[in-house]
């Protein structure tokens, strides 16, 4: 017997025993996001593992990014040829990538998905602009007023619709080191949100004028610094450096009564004792000549780096599986109530409705669905997008001029001047 | 031997110094001159976000920086910060050294002991003393309370002189450990017959301290504050991650500024501008405090 063909016969034992590696090509997809609490990490990986056993041609990875320093981050990575594959965004992120890259316009993919799933139409829209789209639409965040009823109903306090409503309810709450609504001056995304839903509810809506000029020195947007700056008064000492979180636990601990958030269902019921009855979201309040309130809504979507055809491809693939209806349910219940669908079937998707925490605070889903549907964006509003938003939003230009009005007392007036011509002067 | 059998050995001589300090010197070229090289030529062409192109600019940014008050505000922020630093450092460390030098049971586990604050990562220092002076929940505030200095939760980063005197305690409180081993260090080659010679001759402590440890600690405390400035003006994830130059800019130091200027506004040029002009200062200000400091017997 020869020694050849016995050995050739044993190696061939061996790689099937252990595992050869497998003959075809396998496609690594990087995908960069910045949901980063671990639960949300662990929900995407699930769905991760899901799609890449379901095609082992593909390997698709996460990493987890922060909103902090994703706006430098991403520019770097482009420049220094690493970036990643497929990353999450905001509208406004477009922007900022297109002017390091050659975003390529994914127009043709949206329109497949739509036939497919029927988007959302205002979830398009932030996306659509200089003859492309630049992402594709993947799910939608509101901001509402969260309060806790039984705090509410002790001092005997109303839910407020208006900004007097309000501001006395606030003051009303704030007594015994109960802090009476929770807002943010940081100079973070955070504090640009709660800022532009005070604003949108004064009919302050408009960053740009049509021909690209900067529309926010106005008299409502005085109005609204106005108002933040005496609600602020009621807000904690720290609020200074607030994040989504400090407001959240502020929440949860029953040290705020209201708060202007996203979502606090996952930390409430987790930190905050979890009665579904306890916990009341209303929309944004508006200012008393306003007929009705706005708030802020993202339209977030995934934006498609890669140069490379088969990772773009792979990526497609990927984004196809996110959005059939029973994997786009489990994606957004990674946390429920914050991510809000943008198809048509993902809105009826089972997966999603019949996530315990949904099914729990179902009442509290279906509002803030319903206060998303008169959401806008700062620099997507009035039919018109242009590229300095990325700079202003990237530079939280709006957190700013808050920070002047209520941390060094400008006036608001003056204060509001100065930002318009810092965002001018971001336009150049 | 002939000095002809010698001279190749001295040409092979000649050349083994410079190989060997050849990988060093490319090691730094390609870590300190490229980078350098670079941030000069970003700083002469009109380039916003990082790894686009831009037009040559020639003196554009360095004029638009200079005529920027922000940019001025942040070099004033940036002073306090260093000052307020050297200052709080000095004395801490001075007073830990001198305690430290000391003979007292258990001497050798505080020398110990008191580098921890220098070792632990900084993104730990900040989650301490973020959740220390947290007003709901932290320990600080309902400790103030109780000794009755204050009767309501503070923000310690809520204004600009409490956030700014807040970092500059958190940061010296991380760093003075650092300058007091050194300066025990120097304390302890202090020879101890010059005290016993001036305890013989009658000198208090007080005077002790004056005549000899102070004069003798000089030269360390010239080293440390060159060294001390340069660094505290280079702090970066401290403020960044503390108040990322908050509130309304209270705390935006120079290095912050060129963070933001390159990396949320988009104006690379701008930033590499400043870090140039922010590389001169530093340099000037080094030559100036060894020239000021440094013991007149020295210079001449």
């Amino acid at each position: 017997m020869s020694l050849k063909p016995t050995l050739l016969a044993g190696a061939l034992a061996l790689a099937g025993a252990f595992g050869a590696a497998p003959s075809y090509a396998q496609t690594e997809v990087k995908l960069w996001h910045m949901e980063q609490p671990p639960h949300r990490v662990a929900r995407i990986q699930e769905l991760i593992d899901a799609f890449n056993a379901a095609n082992p041609d593909i390997k698709v990875v996460q990493e987890p990014q922060s909103w902090d320093q994703v706006y430098a981050k991403v520019p770097a990575a482009i420049a220094a040829g690493n970036p990643p594959d497929m990353l999450f965004a905001i509208p406004d992120f477009t922007t900022v990538v297109r002017k390091v890259d050659q975003l390529e316009s994914v127009a043709d993919f949206v329109k497949e998905l739509d036939a497919e799933h029927g988007f959302v139409p205002a979830a398009v829209e932030p996306y659509s602009y200089d003859g492309g789209v630049w992402a594709v639409p993947l799910y939608n965040m509101a901001l509402s007023l969260w309060y806790n009823k039984k705090m509410l109903d002790d001092a005997g306090v109303a839910p407020p619709k208006t900004w007097s409503e309000w501001k006395a309810a606030a003051q009303t709450l704030s007594k015994d080191g109960i802090v009476g609504v929770g807002l943010p001056a940081n100079k973070q995304l955070y504090t640009d949100q709660t800022t532009y839903a005070v604003m949108v509810n004064n009919g302050a809506s408009d960053l740009f004028n049509a021909d690209g000029s900067i529309a926010f020195d106005n008299e409502k947007t005085v109005g609204a610094y106005d108002f933040y700056k005496d609600l602020y008064q009621y807000s904690s000492p720290d609020a200074a450096n607030w994040t989504w979180g400090e407001a959240e636990a502020c929440f949860s601990s029953e040290t705020c009564a209201m708060i202007l958030q996203f979502t606090v269902i996952s930390t409430y019921d987790a930190q905050g004792g979890g009665d579904a009855a306890n916990l009341g979201v209303a929309p944004v309040p508006h200012a008393d000549d306003q007929a009705d309130s706005s708030t802020i809504a993202y339209s977030n979507g995934v934006m498609f780096l890669s140069k490379d055809p088969a990772k773009r491809e792979a990526s497609k693939k990927f984004i196809r599986f996110l959005l059939q209806p029973d994997n786009y349910g489990k994606f957004l219940t990674m946390e429920p109530g914050l991510f809000l669908p943008v198809t048509k079937d993902g809105a009826a998707a089972g997966t999603f409705w019949s996530d315990p925490l949904v099914v729990k605070y179902k009442s509290q889903v279906e509002q803030m669905i319903k206060n998303a549907d008169r959401g806008m964006l700062f620099g997507f509003t009035g039919g018109h997008v242009f590229p300095a938003i990325g700079a202003i939003s990237a530079q939280n230009m709006l957190a700013e001029t808050l920070q002047k009005v209520v941390i060094n007392g400008s006036d608001a007036a003056t204060a509001v001047k100065e930002g318009a011509a810092a965002m001018t002067e971001a336009t150049k | 031997m002939t000095p002809k059998t010698l001279r190749p050995a001295r040409r092979s001589a000649g050349l083994l110094p410079y190989l060997l300090i050849a990988p060093a010197l490319g090691l730094l070229a390609a870590t300190l001159v490229i980078p350098i090289v670079s941030a000069v030529d970003i700083s002469l062409h009109d380039i916003r976000v990082i790894g686009a192109a831009g037009p040559f600019s020639g003196a554009d940014n360095y004029l638009r920086v200079l005529a920027d008050p922000t940019f001025w505000a942040a070099l004033g922020t940036s002073a306090v910060w260093v000052v307020g630093n050297a200052l709080v450092q000095t004395l801490l460390a001075v007073i830990a050294a001198l305690v430290l030098d000391q003979r007292f049971p258990g001497v050798r586990i505080a020398r110990v002991w008191i580098i921890l604050t220098w070792i632990v990562p900084t993104v730990v220092i900040v989650i301490i003393w973020r959740w220390l002076l947290s007003p709901s929940g932290g320990l600080v505030n309902p400790l103030l309370i109780q000794l009755g200095l204050i009767d309501r939760p503070v923000g310690f980063f809520a204004s600009g002189p409490m956030a700014m005197t807040s970092l500059i305690l958190i940061n010296s409180w991380r760093w003075f450990p650092f300058v007091a081993v050194m300066l025990l260090a120097a304390l302890q080659r202090i020879p101890a017959d010059v005290y016993e010679a001036a305890a013989v001759d009658g000198a208090n402590p007080l005077q002790r301290f004056f005549a000899i440890t102070w004069p003798l600690l000089k030269p360390t405390l010239l080293v440390l504050t060159v060294m001390g400035t340069l660094l505290s003006f280079n702090v970066f994830d401290v403020i960044w991650l503390l108040t990322a130059g908050g509130p309304a800019g209270a705390t935006r130091t120079l290095p912050v500024l060129i963070y933001e200027t390159a990396f949320k506004a988009y104006r690379m040029g701008d930033a590499a501008a400043m870090s140039v002009i922010a590389s001169l200062l530093m340099i000037g200000l080094a030559v100036m405090l060894l020239e000021t400091l440094a013991p007149k017997e020295k210079r001449s």
